[in-house]
């Protein structure tokens, strides 16, 4: 039983390396820098993105071909790698995966209220999570309370039944809330579900602190930060986070010391692109780090949806950034180069 | 009772023939348990890569030295004793 759940995990470690081995290096972003967006298109047509490009060129021009091609690759990888994985791995990866439901859901009921068609909708959607694309595409032709009624028996409907009576963003929250919850609360019996629980909750830490920092620099009162922070953290927990919300933006990057995160992270400014930048490479610093500690986990696979994730980002802020012109520099300030 | 039925030449023959048994026996075990995770690596490599199929299988098969150590064990055992 043992070799069987290793064997499990080699298969589907060893499939996620060779793809991570594609993904696009430093490098290959700093030639991207220097090239115009046509470019970069003609560029990507030579790599994992060929197809999508292909398939959805003689609908699509600009960035908004880049976007559709972007989305679809990542839902179209993700897909497989649940597809390809099996035993323990498919249950911890299916439940990561379901972080996209969440944002369906609220993309299809921003553009719901924001009065948009469902073929644009369909261009922001990344069909990974457990609701298939076909299902997505129904809920875009229905009215909002129908879209509310069909989540009944999810744990989405509490934050759902709430749209109208709170703001957007409060949905928002409360939906990433409930996913992060019900992760955080699975029963980690075996030693793969601690790591992959433990990876989530580190997740949450740098999710919280790139709120209360954000939030600090908006000006915002620490009860308003406080509602937004999720809870189940791994070292930043609620009252750690409560202690951090009432502090000043300079006492936070002091206290921060000591945090698994503070060593990437050690020149805290208020800018807020660096911030989210900096995170995020502590963020994947972390992963590679646990990762490679135990290679026999769901953590390697992880690692490569997360990286597959940043370089789909990198590439969409490339793309806009290009096509509207923006100086080099700018947007490289913007991306998250390893 | 057992001396009267076995020789103690024959119990020896017996002896080297279980052990030369065990040692090609258990060293299968062991290296298929090795190779199940090398394997399961390496079909997954393979399936992503075809490039992979050489090295694959040359460290798909490195547990099966395991099995040439029992195998030698057993032809000691079975010419000394047998």
């Amino acid at each position: 039983m043992i070799s069987r759940t290793k064997a499990a995990y080699a298969y589907i470690v060893a499939r996620t390396k060779v793809m991570k081995s594609r993904l696009l290096k430093g490098e290959d972003f700093r030639k991207l820098l220097n090239m115009s967006f046509d470019e970069i298109v003609r560029f990507l047509e030579e790599t994992e993105y060929r197809k999508e490009i292909d398939e959805i060129g003689y609908r699509y021009s600009g960035p908004r071909l880049l976007d559709y091609a972007l989305a679809s690759n990542l839902a179209k990888t993700y897909r497989k790698i649940l597809q390809v994985s099996f035993g323990d791995a498919k249950i911890l990866i299916r439940e990561y995966l379901k972080r996209w439901d969440v944002w369906n859901i609220i993309n299809i009921i921003r553009g719901k209220n924001a009065g948009v068609q469902p073929e644009l909708m369909e261009e922001t959607i990344v069909p990974a999570g457990e609701f298939s694309e076909e299902y997505l595409k129904s809920l875009m032709v229905k009215e909002m309370d129908e879209i509310v009624k069909e989540m009944e028996g999810t744990p989405y409907y509490e934050a759902l039944s709430k749209i109208g009576s709170v703001p957007m963003n409060v949905v928002e929250d409360e939906m990433y809330k409930a996913y992060y919850r019900k992760i955080v609360e699975m029963p980690a019996r075996e030693f793969e579900t601690k790591l992959f629980v433990n990876f989530i909750k580190m997740e949450i830490d740098i999710r919280n602190i790139k709120t209360i920092l954000r939030l600090k620099i908006d000006g915002a009162s620490t009860e308003e930060i406080l509602e937004r922070i999720i809870p189940g953290g791994y070292e930043l927990t609620e009252d750690e986070a409560r202690k951090l919300a009432a502090m000043s933006f300079d006492e936070i990057s002091k206290s921060l010391e000591g945090y698994w995160f503070w060593k990437e992270v050690e020149n805290v400014t208020e800018e807020l692109s660096e911030i989210e930048v900096n995170f995020d490479k502590a963020w994947i610093s972390a992963i590679a780090r646990r990762a490679s500690n135990y290679p026999l986990s769901v953590l390697p696979v992880l690692q490569y949806m997360v990286l597959k994730k940043v370089e789909v980002d990198n590439l969409r802020i490339l793309g806009w950034g290009k096509y509207y012109g923006l100086p080099n520099d700018e947007i490289e300030r913007q991306m998250v180069i390893i | 009772m057992v001396d009267a039925l076995i020789s103690d030449e024959a119990f020896i023959k017996g002896c080297a023939a279980v052990g030369a048994g065990l040692a090609v026996g258990l060293a299968g075990i062991g290296a298929g348990a090795g190779e199940s995770g090398i394997g399961a690596a390496a079909v997954g490599a393979i399936a992503e890569d075809r490039g992979f199929l050489g090295l694959g299988l040359l460290f798909t098969v490195i547990p099966e030295t395991i099995v040439i150590f029992g195998l030698v064990i057993s032809f000691i055992l079975m010419f000394a004793y047998g």
